[in-house]
């Protein structure tokens, strides 16, 4: 019951008019840039951070929220309408959201399908963190360094292995990626090191820079390739909110695969590295195994219910490990923790004790933006096909401008711009050469604590490598690392040996 | 547009082997790694991870030569070209002035759109960097150095 009455604080705090105000933008902006094909989710949360500079610590972080929740509705959009992913979650949501819209020439009732759906994984998801977040700080109040050295290896290690196609690039960039967050100043000592003799790096490679050239520019670079394809929408007929609506009978048919993916989804959110993703994927092949009235991949009900519901409660859960530990499942989720650390804000086993109104704010903001987003969500659909069909060629130079000014507004010099451009770069060769900038983004943000707990562990154990072993618990994470290291490398071998056997 | 030439995914491994070597050396020699009275030094973590850097690099090289090369166009470039040419005249012209000329410039010039969509581009574009960043967020943009001089 404590849980509640702190969220009720939070609510309290995020009920002004101010802040209603933030999270509706915040949920219109995320929902614009989410669902316009090309940008997707972490590119969208990149660009918009820099808004958040004009509001107070607690707006900004309610704003925060707002835009990376309402980002995870806007993917589905362009999937249903256009056969355009937003987002790699949405690409389960195409299966059965395009076929629905242009075969049964339903696009009205698939967006509202898609929207009630993600709506009620998004609440199932933030009612379990509501009281599996304070419960999971508990725990983390047991880690000692040498544990959260351990949970941070397996975090960092489970996504650069899980994100891409080719673990071993994950893995240079998760490297590389610390190796960049350890320019400037040394996280204990505080004495310059690897700045190079430029003063500009005393102060390490900023973050807001760093991530729009990653991810913001490297997009840019990438549209070009798509500046010329015409996006149209297959419809033949207007899209209204009355026309839009479903009837009771299907949403009898929704709400049940919705139910079950919520529960689903956010178990899957929590597990770093997941994520939306997988949770749509997961959502989807769990449907499979129970009946629909209609055969998925045919434009059913269920199937579009089914992935949206768990990939908007992979993103609520995935808050969990994200809040009480200070480890976030995906790029986009390091994307936000980096801006929630920008306010003060330090994600771990102590915030919800030090700093509950931040925490509680937060986690309220997420429930108010779920409704917000969800009425926006229903009435932009008129609107939505003009809004999806903004030319490529038109948003190469404006989201460059956006690039541009808000990596200067970050910094308020050009070296934010110059930052931002050559990350920029190097995003867009990784990217073009199979490497996901993701792990890098995530090792950005998680080095500085990383770091420092690997030494204090080091320092505490005069230099032994058995403390990572003496405890139970760094001991099972220990182990997971180890598995999440070597089951690729077995299966590879079992691989090469079925291949020898058969030849 | 792939081929299996050495391009730059045999490249980028060996750019990361170089960053893993730097970074290792720099935090073994120059900074230091241990101290059996404090403990570990600063370089101490950068060394770690890049003697790793440097182990699936040369992995991620040797694997790198079975795959093929995907060259990217000259035309995925020009952002970046624009982006210096922006930051080269913000010196002079002020930041306001070369994104109005850089968004022009694109849409009219470049893309060939018609001058009703660059306007309405222009203008929205307008509102973002003036309204919502220059006013409202009251970022300070470089002006220049002619604007510097008249006024």
């Amino acid at each position: 019951m404590d849980n509640l009455q702190l969220l009720l604080t939070g609510f309290i705090s995020v009920l002004t008019l101010q802040n209603v105000l933030v999270t509706m933008l915040g949920a219109l902006l995320g929902l614009l840039v989410g669902a316009m094909p090309g940008i997707g989710s972490l590119a969208g949360v990149a660009l918009l951070l820099p808004l958040t500079y004009k509001f107070n610590p607690t707006t900004a972080i309610i704003m925060l929220g707002s835009l990376y929740y309402s980002n995870m509705y806007g993917g589905s959009f362009s999937a249903i309408l256009l056969n355009i992913p937003g987002d790699s979650p949405a690409v389960m949501t195409a299966i059965d959201g395009y076929p629905m819209a242009t075969k049964k020439n339903r696009p009205g009732q698939a967006l509202y399908t898609s929207n009630i759906s993600s709506f009620t994984g998004g609440l199932i998801g933030m009612c379990i963190l509501t009281f599996m977040g304070p419960a999971l700080a508990e725990l983390g109040l047991k880690f000692g360094p040498a544990e959260m050295t351990a949970l941070l290896l397996v975090a960092m290690t489970s996504i650069g292995w899980l994100v891409g196609s080719n673990p071993t690039k994950g893995i240079v960039l998760t490297a590389v990626g610390i190796l960049i967050a350890s320019m400037g100043m040394d996280t204990l000592t505080g004495s310059p090191r690897f700045e190079f003799g430029s003063i500009y790096l005393l102060g390490g490679v900023p973050f807001i820079p760093f991530v729009i050239g990653t991810v913001g520019f490297a997009q840019v670079m990438k549209l070009v390739d798509e500046k010329d394809k015409k996006i149209e929408a297959n419809l033949t007929q207007k899209l209204t909110i009355k026309g839009s609506m479903i009837s009771l009978h299907e949403f009898k048919r929704l709400i049940f695969p919705a139910l079950r993916s919520g529960f689903l989804g956010t178990f899957v959110g929590v597990l770093p590295g997941a994520g939306a993703t997988t949770g749509a994927f997961l959502g989807y092949a769990t449907q499979k195994a129970f009946k629909s009235e209609e055969e998925l991949g045919t434009g059913a009900i269920e199937g579009i219910a089914a992935c949206e519901s768990a990939n908007n409660a992979a993103a609520a859960g995935s808050f969990a490990p994200l809040l009480a530990l200070g480890i976030p499942g995906s790029g986009t989720g390091a994307v936000l923790l980096g801006g929630l650390m920008m306010w003060g804000l330090n994600p771990g086993p102590l915030l919800f004790t030090n700093q509950p109104e931040f925490c509680w704010s937060l986690i309220a903001s997420l429930f108010l933006a779920n409704i917000i987003t969800l009425i926006i969500a229903l009435g932009i659909i008129p609107f939505l096909v003009k809004i999806l069909t903004v030319d490529v060629k038109l948003m190469i130079p404006c989201i460059t401008v956006v690039c541009i000014i808000g990596s200067y507004s970050s910094t308020n010099s050009l070296y934010g711009v110059i930052i931002m451009v050559i990350s920029g770069m190097f995003g867009y060769i990784f990217e073009r050469n199979g490497y996901s900038t993701a792990p890098m983004l995530l090792s950005f943000v998680l080095a500085p604590l990383l770091e420092s707990n690997m030494r204090k562990s080091f320092i505490i154990s005069h230099g032994s490598i058995d403390i990572f072993f003496q405890n139970p618990i760094s001991l099972v994470l220990i182990l997971i690392l180890f598995t999440i290291i070597a089951t690729p490398i077995v299966r590879g071998i079992i691989g090469v040996v079925k291949n020898h056997n058969k030849n | 547009m792939g081929n299996s030439k050495f391009g730059t995914k045999n490249i980028l491994p060996l750019v990361t082997l170089i960053i893993g070597l730097l970074f290792s050396s720099l935090g073994f020699f120059k900074y230091g790694f241990w101290d059996k009275n404090i403990g570990t030094l600063p370089g101490f973590f950068p060394t770690i991870i890049g003697i790793l850097l440097i182990a699936v690099s040369a992995l991620a090289f040797f694997q790198s030569l079975k795959e093929e090369n995907n060259y990217s166009k000259l035309e995925n470039w020009y952002p970046v070209f624009a982006v210096f040419l922006i930051i080269a005249s913000t010196f002079v012209f002020g930041m306001y002035f070369s994104l109005a000329a850089f968004l022009i410039f694109w849409v009219r010039v470049y893309e060939k759109c018609s001058w009703k969509t660059t306007i309405i581009t222009f203008l929205i574009m307008f509102v973002i960097v003036f309204g919502a960043f220059g006013t409202w967020l009251n970022i300070q943009f470089p002006k220049g150095l002619i604007f510097n001089a008249i006024f």
